[in-house]
């Protein structure tokens, strides 16, 4: 089904593995067990609406004058149900290239650490690191071959490398795109907005993580299926490094303060009265007393 | 559940009715039955109810959804149960040689990530299994990963998988809740329950489930997983 | 030793009458013929050094490759053949990444070691998946895992040993036993820096420079001495 690279392999002796349905070997490109039905297009439809894989998401990654800045939210849902909300959709592939997750969760963490020891071989064969636009082409090439399988990802790659700092979208369809901002996922229009209207090139690598963190907030203000904490990583010359992790429902409270408005009176409630046994620290009584004027 | 087999018998096949039976016929089947782990700062409780159904039938009483992986790492899936038998099956193979080849047993995050790489090596024809694992770490903490159908993982403090999920995770959120792990700076997730406290939180939860989800219930197997090994506990459930 | 070869040493996998595989022990052979390396275990870490054997003023030193990183806390010396090093390298390079992808943790020294004898029985004639000769290279392992620090010597014949300390090369016999009379299991890395370099000294024909000797160590991490830092070890000799 997958199109035939081996051609473009390194000629070594392959592990011909006593055990090959156990082990199999991580630089051609897995062979995957596929059902033998006549349909399969249907029943890969149908297994997805079955196994309901985790999806949803914002992500956004964009360059300026000082690197990489890769932000994105934490939910991950199946479904209407929100199937965790501390999910690392930043993937470090190495000290210096990240990749976002947006799309199959399954895919991309599998996909992205295939391409964390494809990179990992290259800079052992080659005692260098490989590029951003290396690293993005491999991934691209390996999701081209399994064009229209199904795979569902949207990432995004970014790293330092020799030219400077480099990001590429890649997706299942097996597209691959140099650019300087993309944000991607269900909640990347409303991203889009706050980045547009804020970035510029020349700013510092605090106003950067600040835009990037507000981005990620508005999408998971207005979008359901995002949520959880705003992660921000920071990639410079020396790597990358997580900047900032704030949960999102704290942040809409620094962004739009509530302030308090003035009571007369307060409740105030006696913890543990009445004494009952099932109830215990639930149970309490409101009184209310006057606010001591200040 | 929109593939499971229907529970009314096809009709005496003519050519037309023959065919119309192979187009609804699936590989897959939901067997029903909830998991839930906790993880804590020196053990990890793993638990599963004992059902297996399929459609409004209950096929046994007994069945255990829970398979001990190595000495410090316990599986426990619900779904599909003929996939589950052969997963466990195929990493409990893949453990051995494992031990073969270096002399050691697996560390409980070595296993989570074979899991999380044979599952999705089946990623066009999934097993239809979702999983927990709970164990030890390296470390001698708790540690439970939670699964999706195709490998999806993440290290969690709690999780529940299953029939009963949408039931029991609510609980959990509420008693267990704590600050998110990609919070900079990084905090602990797993709780600070003493086990006989996470044991008793299961135990409600279970008890709850099975009053509200008809796939839950019969009775519930619980495994204890700490320094000084692992210890079973059943407890019945409403059999209705 | 040889006087009793007749037919049975042209066939790779022929035995002769005696039980001997003659192919394999001339490939054992060929190692005496290849630049001297050797490695030392220390409590911190283990120390390789190998000889260039630059042959000409005009070879560029930094083109010899004798030490090769195998993963971040593997790295090997090698004597012989150094071409067919070469493919036992990848090899391990790529057992050790699909370990860390399948396990999400390191590879064991010895494990590793294994992998790549694995590889060394893999010759015969017909097989496509082989080579046709045994490889004619020593290796000589050195890493760092959760048992410690540890170094590995294997052979042609594929069999591996674990080490304190070993020679091998065209100066091994020297060389092992000037190791045996001054290692010690309590030197300090940088002793074993020394004794290493001292003893490619002493088997040496040129006169030991940062650019015909090449230093490294695993530490717990493998690191690939610069020029300027095997010139400070020269410095101590």
């Amino acid at each position: 089904m997958g199109l035939d690279f081996s051609g473009l392999e390194p000629p070594t002796i392959r592990a011909s593995s006593s055990f090959p349905n156990l082990q199999p070997n991580i630089l051609s490109s897995p062979s995957f067990e596929l059902p033998s039905v006549k349909d399969l297009d249907g029943f890969e439809k149908a297994a997805v609406e079955m196994v309901k894989p985790v999806h949803g998401t914002t992500t956004l990654a964009f360059l300026f004058k000082h690197g990489v800045i890769v932000a994105a939210d934490s939910r991950a849902s199946m479904g209407q149900y929100i199937s965790s909300q501390s999910v690392k959709k930043v993937l470090e592939i190495n000290r210096y290239l990240l990749g976002t997750m947006a799309g199959g969760a399954a895919d991309c963490q599998f996909w992205q650490r295939n391409l964390g020891t494809r990179c990992r071989l290259h800079e052992l064969a080659n005692k260098r690191r490989i590029s951003v636009a290396g690293a993005s082409k491999l991934l691209a090439n390996t999701l081209y071959s399994y064009r229209g399988m199904g795979l569902s990802m949207g990432t995004m790659i970014a790293g330092w490398d020799e030219t400077g700092p480099g990001l590429f979208y890649v997706d299942s369809e097996g597209g691959r795109i140099k650019g300087r901002l993309f944000s991607v996922g269900s909640g990347s229009t409303y991203a889009y907005g706050i980045l547009d209207s804020g970035y510029h090139f020349h700013m510092s690598v605090d106003e950067a993580v600040d835009l990037g963190r507000h981005a990620i907030y508005h999408a998971t203000f207005r979008d359901g299926a995002s949520g959880g904490v705003a992660s921000v990583y920071y990639v410079g010359p020396e790597g990358w490094k997580k900047i900032a992790g704030d949960d999102v429902s704290e942040l809409h409270y620094k962004y739009y303060p509530v302030s308090q408005p003035v009571v007369e009176q307060e409740m105030v409630e006696i913890l543990g009265y009445p004494p009952t046994g099932n109830l215990g620290d639930c149970s309490s009584i409101p009184i209310y007393r006057n606010v001591a004027s200040s | 559940m929109a593939m499971a087999m229907g529970c009314l018998l096809p009709p005496e096949p003519s050519q037309a009715a023959y065919r119309e039976h192979q187009s609804t016929w699936s590989p897959y089947e939901n067997n029903g039955g909830t998991c839930v782990a906790i993880a804590g700062l020196d053990y990890c409780v793993i638990a599963a109810d004992t059902r297996m159904s399929v459609g409004f039938s209950i096929l046994t009483r007994e069945h255990s959804k829970i398979f001990q992986l190595s000495e410090k790492c316990i599986l426990a899936s619900s779904g599909f149960q003929a996939d589950i038998r052969t997963l466990q099956k195929h990493l409990d193979a893949r453990h051995k040689i494992y031990q073969h080849e270096h002399n050691k047993q697996m560390s409980c995050p070595a296993m989570a990530q074979l899991l999380s790489n044979t599952l999705y090596y089946k990623r066009f024809f999934p097993y239809y299994a979702f999983n927990v694992v709970g164990g030890l770490d390296n470390e001698g903490k708790g540690c439970v990963y939670t699964y999706d159908a195709v490998g999806s993982y993440e290290r969690v403090g709690y999780s529940s998988q299953g029939s009963g999920m949408q039931l029991i995770m609510p609980v959990l959120d509420n008693q267990l809740k704590s600050a998110s792990p990609l919070l900079l700076p990084a905090k602990e997730s797993a709780t600070s329950l003493t086990e006989s406290e996470a044991i008793d939180l299961i135990k409600d939860t279970f008890a709850s489930a099975a009053e509200r989800d008809i796939y839950t219930g019969d009775s519930m197997e619980l495994l204890v997983v700490n320094a000084s090994g692992i210890r079973r506990e059943y407890m019945e459930l409403k059999k209705d | 030793m040889f006087l009793t070869r007749s037919e049975y040493d042209r066939g790779v996998n022929t035995f002769s009458p005696e039980g001997r595989l003659f192919q394999v022990e001339y490939a054992i052979e060929a190692i005496k013929l290849g630049s001297t390396a050797v490695g030392l275990k220390t409590k911190q870490g283990v120390v390789l050094a190998v000889e260039k054997r630059i042959t000409s003023s005009l070879l560029e030193p930094s083109s010899v490759e004798k030490i090769m990183e195998i993963d971040e806390h593997i790295g090997c010396a090698m004597s012989g053949l150094t071409a067919d090093a070469r493919t036992l390298v990848e090899h391990a390079r790529v057992e050790t990444q699909n370990h860390r992808f399948s396990y999400n943790e390191p590879m064991n020294a010895e494990s590793t070691t294994q992998a790549i004898c694995d590889l060394a029985l893999r010759f015969g004639e017909g097989s496509d998946e082989s080579m046709s000769r045994p490889f004619g290279v020593s290796l000589l392992i050195a890493g760092h895992d959760e048992y410690g620090p540890c170094l590995y010597h294997t052979d042609p014949s594929g069999t591996f040993w674990q080490c304190d300390a070993k020679a091998i090369g065209s100066g091994s016999e020297g060389a092992d036993s000037s190791l045996q009379e001054h290692y010690n299991k309590e030197m300090t890395l940088e002793e074993a820096e020394t004794l290493a370099l001292s003893t490619l000294k002493q088997v040496m024909e040129e006169k030991v420079t940062a650019s015909n000797v090449d230093i490294a160590k695993v530490a717990p991490k493998f690191h690939l001495y610069t020029p300027a830092e095997v010139e400070v070890v020269i410095a101590r000799l």
